[in-house]
C-alpha cells in the first residue's frame, strides 16, 4: 500500500513537476527563515522555541487523541477538542473542593493538589469520552463513514454548548500556579519555569502512553485492532473493550491537556477547543495520522512553526502557513513525516 | 400583519389624541410611544453592554412620559454566543422598525454593529443615537475610510439623509489622547500596538499610532491579531519586547482578547511595564483577563465620554440611579451616556411632538428635532449634535485602575 502510493506520487510527470515546485517553495520558506532568524540573535531565538515548544506540548497532548482514535475506527474525532476544553472547565470547578485558590498556596504545598486535580480531571474526561463513544461513535461503527463524521462535529457542538450554558461565553480566567521565575540557560538565554513545567509534564505523558502502548497487553491488543479488526477479533481480542479503551485514554490525555493549558495561558473560553482542535488534527496529520510518536513529533513542530511565523514574520502569515502545511504533507507525504505502516483496510 | 395591527394602533393613538383635542397638556394620556435600545447584553459584552442599557431604561423611566405620551422602553440584545453580533443587530433595528410606535433608538454599543445597523434604519428611516460607537468613518468622511473600515459615512446611508447621531468622541480623538497621556504624562518613547482587526480597534490603533509618532515616539512593533479564535500573544510579545517597547497598546475589546495579553506578558514585560487601550478594554472583564502577577495600576483606558461624577449637577441623578442599582458591576463607563442618550431623544421627541401640533409626530419628525438638539445639559456633558450625528464638544477621559475600579485620572476636553 505505501509502495504503491509512493510511486503513485512520484511517477507521473505532472506529480514531479509539483515535487519540484514543492521542494523549492519548502527551500525558500526555510532560507527565508534562516536569515531572519540570523539577523536576530540567537538569544531572541531560543526564547522564541520556548514559547514554540511550550504550545507545541499542548498540541501534542491533543493530538495523540485524534491519532489514536483515527488509528482505531478511522474517525476524525472532533469532538476531541472539546473534551479537552472539558478538561479545564472541570479541573476549574474542582480546584476549590481541593483547596487549590488563586495567592493562597504556593510551592511544595502545591504538589499534592496538583496531582489530585490531574488524576481526577483525566479520570472525568476519560469517562465522557466513554460515554461519547458508547453512546455517539459505537452504533455507527457499520454506517457509513460520514455518519459518525457528523455525528462527532454534533457531539462537538453539544459540549461546547453545554459548557457555555454552565459557565457562560466569558473568558474565564484560569489560577496562575505555576512558579514566574526565569531557568537561565546560559548567556541572556532565559525560559520560563512556566514552559519549562508544561513541557516536562507533557512528555512525560507522553512517553508513558508510548510504553503503554508498546508493553502493556491492551496496548498491544490496541495495535492489533487498528491494523485488522476482524483479524483480531478471531484472535479473541474484545474489540468493544478495545475501543473504549482507546477512548478512555485519549480523553484522559486531553483532560491533561486541558489543565495545562489552563495553567499556562490562565484563561479559557467555551469555544477554545474546536480551534485547538483543529490545529491538534493538523499536527496528528503532519506527523502521520495512526502514529503515536508521529502525533507528539508534529504537534511540537506545529508549536514551533507557530512561535517562529509569530515572532519572525507576521501573526497574519501563521494560520495560512499551518494549514499550507496541512495541505502540503497530503499531497506530497500522505502517510505523514513519520507514517510509514499504512495498515489495509 | 403585525404592521396592519401597527397601523391601527397608530390611528387609534391618533384619534385618541384628536378626542383629547391637544390642549389638555403633560396629564391627558395620548397613547404610548417605544424608545428602543440595541445593546450587546450576554456573555462577554454584557459586562459594559448591560450597565449601558441600565443608564437608559433609567432615564426613560426617569421621564415616565413625554407630552401626554407615555414612554415604554424596548430592549433589544445584539449578541450571539456572547459576542456582539453586526447581523443580529440589524435584524433588532428591522423589528424596532415594525414596532410603529418606535420612534428611535439608543445603541448600537459597537462600531461594527452600527456600519450594518445605520443602513437599515436609514431607510426607515429611524432616529439611532448611539452612547459608545467612535468609529470616525461612521460619520465623518476620510479618504482611508473605504480601505480600512469598508465603508463610508455616505454608504451607509442610502437616502443621503442622515438619520445617526452619538454622544461619544470618535476615535479620531480617543487613540490620540491616550498618545498625547502616553508620550506627555507617561513619559513613554517607544510602544508596540496591535489590534483585533475589527472596524474599532483597527481605527484606534491606527490614531493611536498616527499621534503617537507625531509626538517623537516609536511604534516599535505592529501587529493585527485574528480574535475569531483566542490568538497566542507570547511569541509576539517577545518580539515586541526584543524590539525595544517600553509599553503596549491594544486596539482591542475584552471580547475580542483585549487584556489576555496582559496577563501573557509575564515573564517577557516587566510588572510595572504600561499596558494602554481605548474605552473596550476599560471595564472588569479586563482586569479578570489581566491576572494578579502584572500590576494593574499600570493599565490605562480612555473613555469616549466625560466623567459624569466631575458634573455637579449630574449628582442627585447619579445617586438615584445608584440606589435602583446598587451593584457597582451595574454602572460602567458608558452607563450615563446610554442616560443621556435615551434624555436626549426624549427631548427631541417632545419637540417633534410639539412641532406637530402635539399629535404622534413622524420618524422623520423625530430625526429633524434630533439634529436640532442643542446644548442639552446630560449628565457626561452638554451636548450639541452637528449635521453629522456627532457632538459639536466631545469630550474624553484617561482611566486608571487603581484601589480596585477604574478611576479618571484625566478629563479632556476637544472642539470639533
Amino acid at each position: 500500500m505505501v509502495q504503491r502510493l509512493r510511486a503513485s506520487v512520484i511517477t507521473t510527470p505532472t506529480a514531479s513537476l509539483i515535487n519540484m515546485v514543492g521542494i523549492a517553495v519548502v527551500v525558500v520558506a526555510v532560507v527565508a527563515a534562516a536569515q531572519r532568524i540570523h539577523q536576530q540573535g540567537a538569544t531572541y531565538f531560543f526564547q522564541t522555541m520556548g514559547f514554540g515548544l511550550a504550545e507545541g506540548a499542548i498540541f501534542a497532548l491533543v493530538a495523540l487523541g485524534y491519532t489514536m482514535v483515527y488509528g482505531i475506527i478511522e474517525l476524525i474525532n472532533f469532538a476531541h477538542g472539546d473534551v479537552f476544553t472539558l478538561g479545564a472547565f472541570f479541573s476549574l470547578a474542582l480546584m476549590p473542593t481541593l483547596g487549590l485558590t488563586e495567592g493562597k498556596i504556593s510551592g511544595a504545598a502545591l504538589i499534592l493538589p496538583l496531582l489530585g486535580l490531574f488524576i481526577v480531571t483525566m479520570l472525568f474526561c476519560a469517562l465522557v469520552n466513554v460515554v461519547i463513544e458508547r453512546v455517539a461513535y459505537r452504533p455507527l461503527r457499520r454506517a457509513p463513514r460520514l455518519a459518525p463524521l457528523i455525528t462527532a462535529i454534533g457531539m462537538s457542538a453539544l459540549l461546547e454548548g453545554v459548557m457555555n450554558v454552565w459557565r457562560g461565553p466569558f473568558n474565564l480566567h484560569y489560577p496562575d500556579f505555576l512558579p514566574e521565575y526565569q531557568i537561565p540557560l546560559g548567556g541572556d538565554v532565559t525560559i520560563s519555569a512556566k514552559a519549562v513545567t508544561v513541557i516536562v509534564v507533557a512528555v512525560v505523558l507522553m512517553v508513558a502512553l508510548t510504553l503503554f502502548v508498546n508493553r502493556s497487553k491492551l496496548g498491544k491488543a490496541m495495535r492489533a485492532t487498528a491494523q485488522d479488526r476482524d483479524a483480531a477479533q478471531l484472535m479473541g481480542i474484545d474489540i468493544n473493550r478495545t475501543i473504549s479503551a482507546t477512548f478512555f485514554i485519549g480523553a484522559a490525555l486531553a483532560g491533561a491537556g486541558g489543565i495545562i493549558y489552563g495553567l499556562y495561558y490562565n484563561s479559557v473560553q467555551a469555544f477554545d477547543g474546536f480551534q485547538y482542535g483543529l490545529y491538534a488534527f493538523t499536527a496528528a496529520v503532519f506527523g502521520g495520522i495512526g502514529n503515536i510518536p508521529g502525533a507528539a513529533l508534529g504537534g511540537m513542530l506545529i508549536g514551533i512553526i507557530f512561535a517562529i511565523s509569530d515572532g519572525y514574520f507576521s501573526v497574519a502569515w501563521t494560520q495560512v502557513l499551518i494549514f499550507a502545511i496541512l495541505i502540503f504533507v497530503l499531497v506530497f507525504r500522505p502517510t505523514g513525516l513519520l507514517g510509514m505502516r499504512v495498515p489495509e483496510k | 400583519m403585525v404592521r396592519a395591527r401597527g397601523l391601527a394602533v397608530l390611528i387609534v393613538a391618533t384619534f385618541a389624541a384628536f378626542a383629547c383635542g391637544g390642549s389638555g397638556g403633560g396629564s391627558t394620556n395620548k397613547g404610548t410611544i417605544d424608545i428602543g435600545s440595541d445593546l450587546p447584553t450576554s456573555g462577554a459584552d454584557a459586562s459594559s453592554g448591560l450597565p449601558t442599557q441600565y443608564g437608559a431604561a433609567f432615564a426613560v423611566s426617569q421621564a415616565g412620559s413625554v407630552k401626554g405620551f407615555t414612554l415604554k422602553f424596548v430592549p433589544y440584545d445584539d449578541a450571539v454566543n456572547g459576542k456582539h453580533d453586526p447581523t443580529k443587530g440589524a435584524q433588532n433595528v428591522q423589528q424596532m422598525i415594525s414596532d410603529t410606535k418606535l420612534l428611535g433608538m439608543v445603541g448600537p454599543f459597537n462600531s461594527g454593529v452600527a456600519a450594518a445597523e445605520i443602513p437599515v434604519a436609514n431607510q426607515a428611516p429611524l432616529a439611532m443615537i448611539s452612547p459608545s460607537n467612535t468609529n470616525e468613518c461612521l460619520t465623518l468622511a476620510f479618504d482611508y475610510c473605504q480601505k480600512y473600515a469598508g465603508y463610508t459615512a455616505a454608504s451607509l446611508r442610502p437616502t443621503g439623509k442622515n438619520n445617526y447621531f452619538r454622544v461619544a468622541a470618535n476615535d479620531t480623538f480617543q487613540g490620540p489622547a491616550m498618545a498625547d497621556y502616553a508620550a506627555d504624562t507617561l513619559g513613554l518613547k517607544t510602544v508596540a500596538v496591535w489590534d483585533d482587526q475589527e472596524p474599532f480597534g483597527l481605527g484606534v490603533a491606527n490614531n493611536f499610532a498616527k499621534e503617537f509618532t507625531k509626538k517623537g515616539g516609536t511604534v516599535v512593533a505592529r501587529q493585527g491579531f485574528d480574535t475569531s479564535t483566542k490568538p497566542d500573544f507570547h511569541a509576539w510579545l517577545n518580539r515586541a519586547k526584543a524590539a525595544g517597547a517600553q509599553a503596549i497598546y491594544a486596539g482591542a475589546t475584552s471580547a475580542s482578547y483585549g487584556c489576555i495579553p496582559r496577563q501573557e506578558s509575564q515573564g517577557i514585560f516587566d510588572p510595572n511595564s504600561y499596558y494602554l487601550g481605548p474605552d473596550g478594554i476599560g471595564d472588569g472583564q479586563c482586569i479578570k483577563d489581566s491576572g494578579t502577577t502584572m500590576g494593574n495600576d499600570h493599565m490605562y483606558a480612555t473613555q469616549g465620554v466625560a466623567d459624569a461624577n466631575a458634573n455637579a449637577s449630574a449628582a442627585a441623578t447619579i445617586a438615584a440611579y445608584k440606589k435602583a442599582h446598587p451593584s457597582p458591576d451595574d454602572t460602567a463607563a458608558y452607563t450615563f451616556a446610554g442616560y443621556d442618550c435615551a434624555a436626549i431623544l426624549i427631548d427631541a421627541i417632545g419637540r417633534a411632538i410639539d412641532a406637530n401640533g402635539g399629535n404622534m409626530p413622524t420618524r422623520q419628525q423625530v430625526i429633524d428635532q434630533m439634529a436640532k438638539t442643542s446644548n442639552f445639559p446630560g449628565l457626561t456633558g452638554t451636548y450639541t449634535l452637528n449635521a453629522a450625528g456627532d457632538p459639536t464638544t466631545p469630550a474624553l477621559q484617561v482611566q486608571q485602575y487603581k484601589a480596585g475600579a477604574w478611576t479618571t485620572v484625566k478629563n479632556i476636553a476637544v472642539t470639533v
